[in-house]
């Protein structure tokens, strides 16, 4: 009994440690968790792209500010309401695509793997699919293209990109490869979009074997779109609804 | 001989007990991210974060403002001319097609939140990594007629760019995350059975465990671009009249 009893006070006197360090330790995590490298970065990366968004904002102010001094100006007789609703609409024409575009910019000529050995592990990888186009255009307007087309068919907000079989459909319209794909935008930085080491155009290059080979050129034009989008269903947002 | 047995024993159990403290330290150390930081840095920028969001709310309120007050001398200008009210017709339509205008009508609402995180193996993925999910569910819609669409309240514009930036996505130069949320306005039953037809895109999602839900809504409202769009390089190119 003699012999025990160091050994059991020992025990106890362990188990009580470890249960304090234990608590003592759940306790400081708590504390220390919120102030962490990562979230510190993550707030940073916030309030960039929360700064950002301010300058796109100011930028629109004073768009909105320079349209009310011209319809303000009205009264002084400086300017008539004609003239600055003609200017509305040719600037909305061209940012609605209803225009043809021309400037520098890059085409991209994209082409199935024509390979006749087997590289892949099935003939689905080896042509082009409307996930890649949608891609390669993605990549294209992060880059910042002010306007795309496909085989001569203008890229709109409504446009569709569809696989249909052998073919691809864009517009309503049925566009076979080679397709063509052109944007206007800085053309560094449009051939870096679909170029650089780690993009979706080069892994499409180099893994899947499909052709791509972008050209930087002086002018490019863009025809414009050639249908006429009619609403049916959607309409403007009345006030106070 | 008994005492150095215990003294034997005593170290033994305090080196134990130091090794599994480092360990536990380690470890901590590890699952927070390599140590705590100042806590000053972190409400430094808290603070500018709330500060950068007041100014945008007021920047956002600055702007309707401004645009009630355009549309108003817009609307006094042209009553008692229908020349210039055949214009403003035009430069509505035109507007409404670059997606300058707030828009309303049926559509449906499209929810993709993120598949849950696995208990098993921690890490969970998110629509974040696979952005051509978004962009085909878009191309599908387009496919189907849809006459506006908006992904997170951004609206979808031929300028749109969705591209990752950390953990979150940048629409339009706006940041959002999960759960995206895609309206469009067109022929309800259209678009809904373009999205859920069997192999089709919402079941792709399905399949990669996502949480979608896909319904029906009679008023759908479309938020307008809100960015202005400068043509650096491109110009229009001069319509020769023949």
């Amino acid at each position: 009994m003699r012999i025990s009893s160091p050994k059991l006070t020992l025990g106890i006197f362990s188990i009580i440690v470890g249960i304090l360090i234990a608590s003592q330790m759940k306790l400081n995590v708590d504390q220390i968790t919120p102030v962490t490298i990562q979230s510190i970065i993550a707030a940073r990366n916030e309030l960039n792209s929360v700064r950002n968004e301010i300058v796109d904002l100011e930028k629109t102010i004073a768009a909105k500010e320079e349209e009310l001094r011209l319809l303000e100006s009205i009264g002084e007789g400086e300017a008539n309401l004609v003239d600055i609703l003609r200017d509305d609409v040719y600037k909305n024409k061209v940012a609605a695509g209803y225009t043809s575009l021309k400037g520098p910019g890059i085409q991209i000529v994209m082409f199935d793997n024509m390979n006749l050995e087997e590289l892949s592990f099935s003939f689905n990888d080896d042509i082009i699919h409307d996930v890649d186009i949608l891609n390669i255009i993605n990549d294209l307007k992060v880059a910042g293209a002010e306007a795309i087309s496909i085989n001569d068919q203008r890229v709109m907000s409504y446009s569709e990109i569809k696989c249909g079989g052998p073919i691809i459909r864009i517009n309503g319209k049925s566009i076979g490869t080679p397709f063509i794909i052109k944007a206007i935008g800085d053309p560094q930085l449009l051939m870096a979009a679909v170029n650089a080491p780690g993009t979706y155009g080069d892994t499409l290059r180099t893994v899947f074997g499909i052709g791509l080979q972008p050209y930087a050129e002086d002018e490019i034009i863009i025809p414009a779109y050639h249908g006429d989008f009619v609403y049916s269903y959607a309409g403007l947002l009345e006030e106070g609804e | 001989m008994k005492n150095k047995k215990e003294i034997a024993a005593l170290i033994f159990v305090s080196l134990l007990l130091g090794l599994i403290l480092s360990i536990q330290f380690k470890t901590i150390n590890k699952s927070i991210g390599g140590g705590a930081l100042p806590t000053q840095r972190a409400q430094e920028l808290a603070n500018d974060l709330r500060k950068a969001q007041a100014e945008k709310e007021s920047q956002l309120r600055l702007i309707q403002e401004l645009e009630d007050k355009i549309e108003q001398y817009e609307k006094s200008g042209i009553e008692d001319d229908i020349y210039a009210e055949n214009l403003y017709k035009d430069a509505m339509k035109y507007r409404m097609l670059a997606g300058y205008s707030d828009m309303s009508g049926p559509g449906i609402v499209l929810e993709i939140n993120d598949p849950p995180v696995d208990i098993q193996y921690g890490e969970g993925f998110s629509i974040v990594d696979e952005l051509d999910l978004i962009l085909q569910v878009i191309s599908v819609l387009n496919a189907a007629d849809a006459e506006a669409i908006s992904i997170n309240d951004q609206r979808y514009t031929a300028f749109t760019e969705i591209v990752r930036a950390g953990n979150h996505i940048e629409i339009n130069g706006v940041s959002t995350s999960s759960p995206i949320v895609i309206k469009a306005i067109g022929n309800a039953d259209t678009l809904e059975s373009a999205l859920s037809i069997k192999w089709g895109i919402v079941w792709q999602l399905r399949n990669y465990d996502y949480i979608v839900n896909l319904t029906q809504d009679k008023n759908v409202v479309i938020p307008k671009y809100r960015r202005v769009k400068e043509f650096i390089y491109a110009s229009p190119v001069e319509e020769k009249l023949q």
